[in-house]
């Protein structure tokens, strides 16, 4: 669980705020989050490929499914990262800054991820 | 109330149908805009669709404006989902033909009350759907029998005998006058005169085919267009119709009453391309014939002023099967 002395912006993942969202369906959480799982994967390595070969259009396509299913799990600050490489890869952005934005992406998946398993493990059990 | 939801991503889509379901709505999901369209096409399909901007196929406002070109179909309220914000692009989403829009990640208590809104535009599009239907029965038919008023059934009279000389069919025009109705209005009241005339409207629509048509001329007039009706057999069927008037009784408040009519006939065939106003003409001078002929009879219109009555073995024919 993540230090409560930071702010809402800055948490990686907003339980609270999904728990609304679903309306306290406690089962359609857990679906969503195996629909996360399963598809984040596989849409972030396709993203990483684009980037890698700079093409650009499927670059602001995926990184735009991203940001959606991101922002619908209450993951803002991953959500956010997204919304930034969408915006560069739209605009015809800098290599350099594409990547650097897929690195901030990434980061943040890194610590979305593992707080995804960690309640996964815990509904579970 | 049945919904429509158009969104490429799973976990979105999923949780869409789920709130929607809680709100208690019928919801159908897909994928992309082309299977949205072949849903909002469905004769019978969703009136309340949810899309999302960004779709594999057709996106968002693709599917608004393939909608909205299509005209006389039930109205379809559209809200865009999108992770825009810009105002261009909101300007953009509505001027494709949505009613409104939502920002991603939707508010479910926002969502719905959104849809509320869209619910109440449809509900409004019933009624005036409903008004104009009425209006329209309103103007074409009788308010005591609900048959086809005069200029109704002349419009289609006039359609009716342009066909059948296209086709080189025979249309049969009945002008029939409900014999002695002014004494039912004297002696027994209105009431029951507007009762025997419904009943008298009932019993023709009865006698006759389903694309035939029945309308009330005048008072107690009727006239009846028989569609592409072979003139050999027009006689009888005419004969059938009278027959259906003074086989049975009519039941009215005041009691049973025996009642006839009088029928003209005319061919179509017989004439050939004549004005509207003519036929009938002719056919009323039949009608009259037959009332001077002691009334409860059938004569028929025949060019040059002759006017003739059934023969002989129609009437007996018509007799022995009733």
């Amino acid at each position: 669980m993540k230090n409560s002395e930071e702010s809402i912006s800055e948490q990686v993942w907003n339980l609270p705020e999904l728990h609304e969202r679903v309306e306290n369906d406690q089962e359609l959480l857990r679906e969503l989050v195996t629909i996360f799982r399963r598809d984040f994967p596989r849409t972030i390595r396709s993203l990483e490929e684009a980037v890698a070969a700079g093409d650009l259009k499927n670059s602001a396509s995926l990184s735009h499914a991203l940001k959606g299913m991101l922002a619908n799990l209450g993951a803002a600050r991953a959500a956010a990262a997204a919304a930034m490489l969408e915006k560069m890869a739209s605009s015809a952005g800098e290599e350099t800054s594409l990547k650097n934005a897929l690195n901030a992406l990434q980061r943040e998946a890194a610590s979305l991820l593992p707080e995804l398993d960690a309640y996964m493990k815990e509904v579970r059990r | 109330m049945r919904i429509l939801i158009a969104d490429d991503e799973a976990l979105s889509r999923r949780l869409l149908e789920k709130t929607l379901e809680h709100a208690g709505y019928e919801v159908t999901a897909v994928e992309n805009g082309k299977r949205a369209l072949e849903q909002l096409f469905k004769p019978d399909g969703p009136r309340l669709a949810l899309l999302d901007w960004v779709m594999p196929e057709l996106d968002g406002p693709g599917v608004c404006r393939a909608v909205r070109t299509r005209s006389e179909q039930p109205y379809v309220y559209m809200v865009l989902l999108t992770s825009k914000g810009s105002k261009e692009e909101t300007v953009l989403g509505l001027e494709s033909g949505a009613d409104d829009y939502l920002t991603k990640p939707f508010d479910s208590e926002e969502l719905r009350a959104r849809l509320r809104v869209g619910e109440r535009i449809l509900l409004l599009e019933d009624r005036l759907v409903q008004a104009r239907e009425n209006m329209r029965f309103r103007a074409t038919h009788d308010s005591l029998t609900s048959l086809l008023n005069r200029s109704a059934v002349m419009d289609l009279l006039g359609r009716e005998l342009q066909r059948s000389q296209r086709e080189h069919k025979s249309t049969a025009i009945l002008l029939g006058d409900v014999d002695h109705f002014k004494r039912v209005n004297d002696t027994l009241g209105h009431v029951v005169g507007d009762e025997v005339l419904i009943e008298i409207a009932n019993r023709l629509l009865s006698a006759v085919r389903s694309y035939d048509y029945v309308g009330r001329y005048g008072g107690e007039e009727f006239l009846i267009v028989l569609n592409s009706c072979d003139p050999n057999y027009a006689p009888s069927r005419a004969e059938e119709i009278r027959k259906s008037i003074s086989n049975h009784q009519i039941n009215t408040v005041k009691g049973p009453l025996s009642l006839t009519m009088s029928l003209g006939l005319l061919l179509s065939a017989d004439w050939g391309p004549r004005p509207i106003e003519d036929l009938l003409h002719e056919a009323d001078i039949a009608l009259y014939e037959a009332k001077a002929a002691g009334r409860d009879c059938l004569r028929i219109a025949k060019p040059l002023g002759k006017i003739e009555a059934p023969p002989v073995a129609v009437q007996q024919a018509v007799r022995r099967r009733h």
